[in-house]
């Protein structure tokens, strides 16, 4: 079926524009949060009785039996069983608690037009970088050098800015790219001078030439336009842009091209996610390893790190299927419509990009407090 | 049209609720500590610091024994100590301590740490300190507060006697607040925050907080 109301149309800006506000608004919210200088936070109480008060006592819960389970494995060995099944659950509800990977991930698989299925690989490989990091820290500074716990704390600080300056570039790239696209979707529904047009032109080239082949329709005066930059023709620009929305919001069925994006080169893009959420390692995985190897049961805590790695794979992949699944719908029932539709569908992209250098750069200047190391 | 409505209302709650987790996207602890304190009172009646024993969880305390030397393996003296007791405090200065000090609603400023040193006991380290006040108060009401604001650790004040008042003249009153006190407490700190925007921070919900009353 293929709602094409007004109504329909209606709904979907509601859910565009409900999604996008609630999104900025949680964005504002975090970065806010832990600003010292910010402003009030009215909501913060009901958060701490509510399912992330309940989610925190958990989580608690699950990460103080894991020492004493850990001792308990010295002796016996079944206690080894619980002290996984503990570390599963904790990593189940880490990741749906406080952290920025789901967000990172959600947010690129949203700006990036991703499959659910790449999104719940990205989730398991950026969850097992995240925990081999974290056993490869422990291994190299805690067995191999001996160092102490401030070494350990300074190397784990310079990582976790490293991954947030990574987020934050990727997030700018995936702007820069995003952003074309959104400014071409504003500008398509008017009628364009070919100014505009070269303006954002170099971003799509390869688009370009792909949809206009696909359809048939050549036109060579587009190609001076963006080899010369000639901007003399206002007509053929005109004609230009009409095309463009054309292909733009791709009511032919093969859409905005998944295929190429899942090609190569968007495997390579998605190896940017994993790298950038997953460099970080968990403070609490760097505890539990570091316990471990003071009880002599380092395999026991590297056992537990990838379970915890696994429950938290779970949840991120949870997570980005939904947000996927939503956008997904939000492009169905925009696919067909004209200009407005697409509209959204690049402003739904271009918002999630922004969301991801908005974490990046809030990470990484401090903003979000909440979610840096503290060294004792 | 009318599946299709239901499915669309889905996703959105669905979408919301995400957005919304995010939003409550806090910290969580990952260092638990047993705290407790003695308020130190000049013979005048002012109050001239706080001293504070901090006692880390079996995991942290493991953790931050990583790679210190000894003569006696599990056994650590103040001495062998020493170093990490001079990196404790001189980390904990980045963070203000994670106390904070009113006399009558002034901020009070404390001066670098003293008398600090580490204690090992029943697989856990105990961390002594003393902030000394820049310049001593004799307020009518002294509010102090123990915790941290991104909540990385978590301050649990011991159950039995936390707060002493050392020398302090017999007409103060000593009250406090444990973050578990109830609703009451985290209704007024809502309000609070929601006011003043001051202790705009998330774990001043888990704030420990002492006030003494002088007449």
């Amino acid at each position: 079926m293929r709602p094409t109301s007004g109504f329909a149309r209606a709904l979907t800006i509601g859910v565009a524009a409900a999604v996008v506000v609630l999104a900025l608004d949680s964005a504002v919210h975090v970065l806010m949060a832990q600003n010292p200088f910010g402003g009030p936070r009215p909501s913060a109480e009901p958060q701490v009785r509510g399912i992330v008060g309940w989610l925190l006592s958990k989580q608690s819960e699950f990460y103080r039996e894991m020492s004493s389970t850990i001792r308990a494995a010295k002796s016996d060995g079944s206690a080894v069983w619980t002290l996984l099944v503990i570390s599963f659950a904790y990593g189940i509800f880490h990741a749906a608690g406080p952290g920025h990977g789901k967000a990172v991930i959600s947010s690129y698989l949203i700006a990036n037009q991703e499959t659910a299925k790449r999104g719940i690989v990205l989730s398991f490989a950026s969850a097992l970088m995240q925990s081999l990091v974290a056993v490869a820290m422990v291994g190299i500074c805690a067995v191999l050098l001996n160092a102490t716990a401030k070494t350990m704390c300074g190397a784990e600080k310079a990582i976790e800015i490293a991954s947030y300056a990574l987020i934050a570039a990727f997030g700018a790239r995936l702007v820069w790219t995003k952003g074309g696209g959104f400014i071409r979707a504003l500008q398509a529904p008017q009628a364009l001078p070919a100014m505009a047009l070269a303006a954002s032109a170099p971003h799509d080239h390869a688009g370009h030439g792909h949809d206009h082949g696909h359809h048939g329709h050549s036109h060579p005066h587009a190609h001076v336009a963006h080899r010369g930059h000639e901007h003399r023709h206002d007509g053929h620009g005109h004609d230009h842009a009409q095309g463009h929305v054309h292909d733009e919001h791709c009511g032919h069925s093969h859409g905005p091209v998944p295929s190429e994006l899942a090609g190569p080169g968007g495997w390579r893009r998605g190896f940017g996610a994993i790298f950038a959420v997953g460099l970080r390692p968990c403070s609490g995985a760097i505890l539990v390893l570091v316990f471990a190897l003071a009880q002599g049961m380092f395999w026991a805590g590297i056992a537990a790190t990838l379970v915890m790695g696994l429950g938290t794979a779970i949840t991120v992949a949870t997570i980005a299927v939904i947000a996927v699944s939503a956008k997904d719908l939000a492009r169905r029932l925009s696919g067909a419509s004209e200009g407005g539709g697409a509209l959204i569908m690049r402003g739904l992209e271009f918002g999630a990009a922004g969301l991801v250098l908005l974490f990046g750069v809030g990470l990484l200047f401090g903003y979000l407090a909440a979610e840096r190391v503290t060294c004792l | 049209m009318n599946s299709f409505m239901c499915g669309l209302l889905g996703w959105l709650l669905l979408a919301a609720s995400c957005a919304l987790g995010a939003g409550a996207a806090q910290a969580h602890p990952h260092v638990w500590i047993t705290a407790t304190s003695e308020l130190i009172y000049a013979p005048d009646g002012s109050i001239t610091g706080v001293r504070h024993a901090w006692t880390f969880d079996d995991m942290f305390s493991t953790y931050a024994l990583q790679g210190i030397e000894t003569k006696t393996k599990g056994v650590y003296s103040r001495e062998e100590l020493a170093s990490l007791a001079q990196t404790n405090v001189e980390s904990l200065k980045e963070f203000a301590f994670f106390t904070f000090a009113k006399a009558d609603g002034n901020k009070e400023k404390f001066q670098e740490p003293v008398d600090y040193f580490l204690e090992y006991k029943d697989a856990a380290l105990t961390l002594h300190f003393t902030l000394p006040l820049k310049t001593p108060v004799k307020p009518k009401e002294l509010a102090l507060e123990v915790f941290d604001p991104s909540y990385f650790i978590d301050f649990q004040l011991d159950d039995k006697d936390p707060i002493k008042l050392v020398g302090a003249p017999a007409a103060c009153q000593l009250k406090i607040q444990r973050p578990t006190d109830g609703t009451a407490n985290a209704q007024k700190l809502s309000e609070q925050n929601f006011l003043s925007g001051d202790n705009s921070n998330y774990g001043a919900m888990f704030a420990n907080k002492i006030t003494v009353d002088c007449p």
